[in-house]
């Protein structure tokens, strides 16, 4: 007698749990013949089965390969290059006029610290408040906060520019880090609300509803229950809309440009972004090598904020637990 | 007895009090007067401006959004008519604007990127979660999380300085001495900026958001599901593509969307390597080699040098252009994704 059994590797094997030999020898020459017979039916599929898996893995191993290859040569091009161009008086300095060596990038980092930091400034209050409004309200308008997030976050970034530029540039009549901050926050905006929104909808109900009945006010549970629950979620949200904001270059372009060091709101001030197209555009191998400094800077900072919301997501979500 | 409902507001207390019929009710002085000054003081206050201020600011900051750019393209709309949308002329000389050429660059870009990020995206995904063992698949995942939060700025001079040289002289000779497709996709002289050469950049670009977001979703498989299909009898690649995929497939869709509306809307990295050319000779043509414009760059390249006027206004028109194909692209991704949400509870209910 025999059965098909399905190993792990995916191989059908033809067991025989009775041997030919103890069956009496009219039946035996069936069941040969039978088990001949399931043997070519099984070794058919068992080809095909074999074949498609190694052929999935193979292929499945070989995107991952086609995956890497750009991925790495762009982060391993950009350092090699990057390396070069930084020293001490990269950070320290003012750009040069073009033809003269030693220019550095004090002004951009100066005015990308700025431009951001005032731009989060505006958005992480505003975002986590209205999550908190999203936590507490159902309804028309808690729908249309909502659907107005998840519409924000697909806007292309560069429409943010324009929008500040009509807004804030058009009456000032001059570049400013103020608008270039404002169209910053309008891109933080919605992914800080989103993030917060599914950080705080975590925390479970029941908690919050216990601090209810303690006789808690609602402003309280939002304080103590809400806001600390959701911390680690709300702090990886605002560094992620952080590490997006600095990479931005569409919403700095037509609000923001300007060589010049400068620490005012009001005036125009350069940023890493700015910077990096800016010289990368042109033809001088100097400003190519400031462009690829400025780029890597730009990259480790970014880098180094995305792994700083992955330890805070980590470290608190242990702690809580 | 349901006494607070999800938001927190107590809900059951004051009905309770009104279903007692008035003979029966027992005079406790001030109770009602208590339960009103407690509702007050949990409806009003200080919290609830201050998070309808919040939900208040965003909605004005949307609506001023879209009336500012909406207004500000009126004058381009109202000068073009609606032959602003597919027309293939944008002439300053002439006070001629039509977004043909740019509509086309973007559809196409966006398309051949997709065409050459999703089969390798969805691959690796399936690979690092289903395949690979523990020691590689985590790193690898880790690091392609990482690079998905790269600048495209960085993406954009890495393709304007490596890239367009390599292009140039190695990849568009080779492409455009292929049989068949030399005449009809790759037709035409090497110049390294190109229609091509921006789909590849956006394809790096959206690579590792392909990755990252369909591994999330694979990963999401409920593990007894693929137990399930290994007890029938399926081979590794089996559970893969007829358990495992299926299941996760509104992620992957949702991944796919959200590269898409990434690509749609790029234009820095775009500009860069596109080649920029405003106007097209001999209107469109096929060739993928040839230098062109999406929505995206052409915002970037004409924006700075338009007067105030028609001419600016037939940027903004681009601007909202693309805000309307980037807005509907993503409607559709996340109506796609609810319906399949509630297709997947209605079954599990069943």
């Amino acid at each position: 007698m025999t059965t098909l059994r399905t190993t792990d590797t995916g191989d059908v094997v033809v067991e025989e749990l009775l041997p030919a030999e103890v069956l009496p020898e009219h039946l035996a020459s069936g069941a040969a013949a039978r088990r001949a017979a399931i043997r070519q039916a099984a070794g058919r599929t068992l080809g095909r089965r074999r074949t498609a898996t190694r052929a999935s893995h193979v292929l499945c191993a070989l995107s991952v390969g086609i995956c890497l290859v750009p991925l790495v040569a762009l982060l391993a091009y950009t350092t090699a290059r990057g390396i070069h161009a930084i020293n001490l008086g990269f950070f320290v300095h003012d750009p040069t006029p073009p033809g003269i060596p030693g220019g550095g990038i004090r002004n951009a980092i100066a005015g990308s610290v700025l431009i951001v930091g005032l731009g989060a400034l505006m958005a992480i209050p505003i975002g986590i408040v209205a999550a908190l409004f999203l936590l507490e309200r159902r309804g028309r308008v808690a729908t249309i906060v909502r659907f107005g997030a998840d519409v924000l976050t697909g806007v292309p970034s560069i429409a943010m520019g324009i929008f500040a530029y009509a807004l804030l540039v058009e009456p000032l009549g001059h570049f400013s880090a103020l608008a270039g901050c404002f169209a910053l926050a309008v891109l933080m905006l919605p992914i800080v609300i989103r993030a917060s929104e599914s950080a705080m909808a975590s925390v479970p109900v029941d908690l919050r509803e216990a601090a209810l009945a303690l006789g808690a006010r609602r402003s309280r549970v939002a304080r103590s229950v809400v806001l600390r629950g959701a911390m680690a979620g709300l702090v990886t949200g605002s560094l992620l809309a952080i590490a997006r904001a600095v990479g931005e270059t569409a919403p700095l372009l037509f609000t923001t440009s300007s060589d010049l060091f400068n620490l005012s709101p009001l005036q125009p001030t350069g940023s890493l972004p700015l910077t990096i197209y800016a010289n990368g555009t042109q033809a001088f191998p100097e400003a190519q090598q400031i462009a690829w400094g400025t780029a890597f800077t730009l990259l480790v900072l970014v880098l180094l904020l995305s792994i700083a919301a992955r330890i805070v997501a980590g470290r608190l979500a242990r702690g809580s637990r | 007895m349901k006494v607070f409902d999800q938001g927190g507001e107590a809900v059951a207390a004051p009905a309770l009090l009104e279903e007692v019929p008035p003979e029966h009710r027992v005079p406790v002085a001030g109770v009602r007067e208590a339960i009103a000054r407690h509702r007050a003081r949990r409806g009003g206050g200080t919290y609830t401006a201050l998070r309808w201020l919040g939900a208040s600011v965003f909605v004005a900051v949307l609506l001023a959004l879209v009336v500012t750019l909406v207004s500000g393209s009126s004058e381009a709309f109202r000068h073009s008519g609606l032959s602003f949308l597919w027309s293939g002329t944008w002439d300053d000389n002439r006070k001629v604007y039509g977004a043909g050429i740019f509509v086309v660059g973007t559809l196409v870009t966006t398309f051949v990127a997709l065409l050459l990020a999703v089969p390798i995206g969805v691959g690796s995904a399936a690979y690092l979660s289903e395949m690979a063992p523990c020691r590689l698949a985590q790193p690898l995942s880790v690091l392609i999380d990482l690079i998905a939060a790269v600048p495209s700025i960085v993406v954009g001079l890495w393709g304007l300085l490596v890239l367009v040289p390599l292009f140039e002289h190695h990849v568009e000779p080779w492409l455009s001495r292929l049989p068949l497709l030399g005449h009809l996709v790759f037709a035409g002289a090497p110049l390294g900026s190109s229609l091509l050469l921006a789909s590849v950049v956006l394809a790096v670009m959206i690579l590792p958001t392909v990755v990252a977001l369909s591994r999330t979703a694979l990963s999401g498989v409920p593990v007894a599901d693929r137990e399930a299909a290994r007890a029938l009898g399926a081979t590794r690649w089996q559970v893969t593509s007829r358990a495992v995929v299926p299941s996760a497939r509104s992620g992957i869709e949702a991944a796919v969307t959200l590269a898409m509306g990434r690509a749609l809307g790029e234009t820095i990295a775009v500009a860069m390597v596109v080649g920029n050319r405003v106007a097209m000779p001999h209107g469109l043509s096929t060739t993928l080699l040839a230098p062109g414009a999406t929505l995206g760059s052409a915002i970037i390249t004409t924006f700075g040098e338009a007067t105030p006027g028609l001419q600016r206004s037939a940027v903004i028109a681009v601007v909202v252009y693309l805000l309307a194909i980037s807005v509907a692209v993503n409607a559709a991704g996340q109506i796609l994704l609810r319906r399949r949400q509630r297709q997947r509870s209605a079954r599990v209910a069943a």
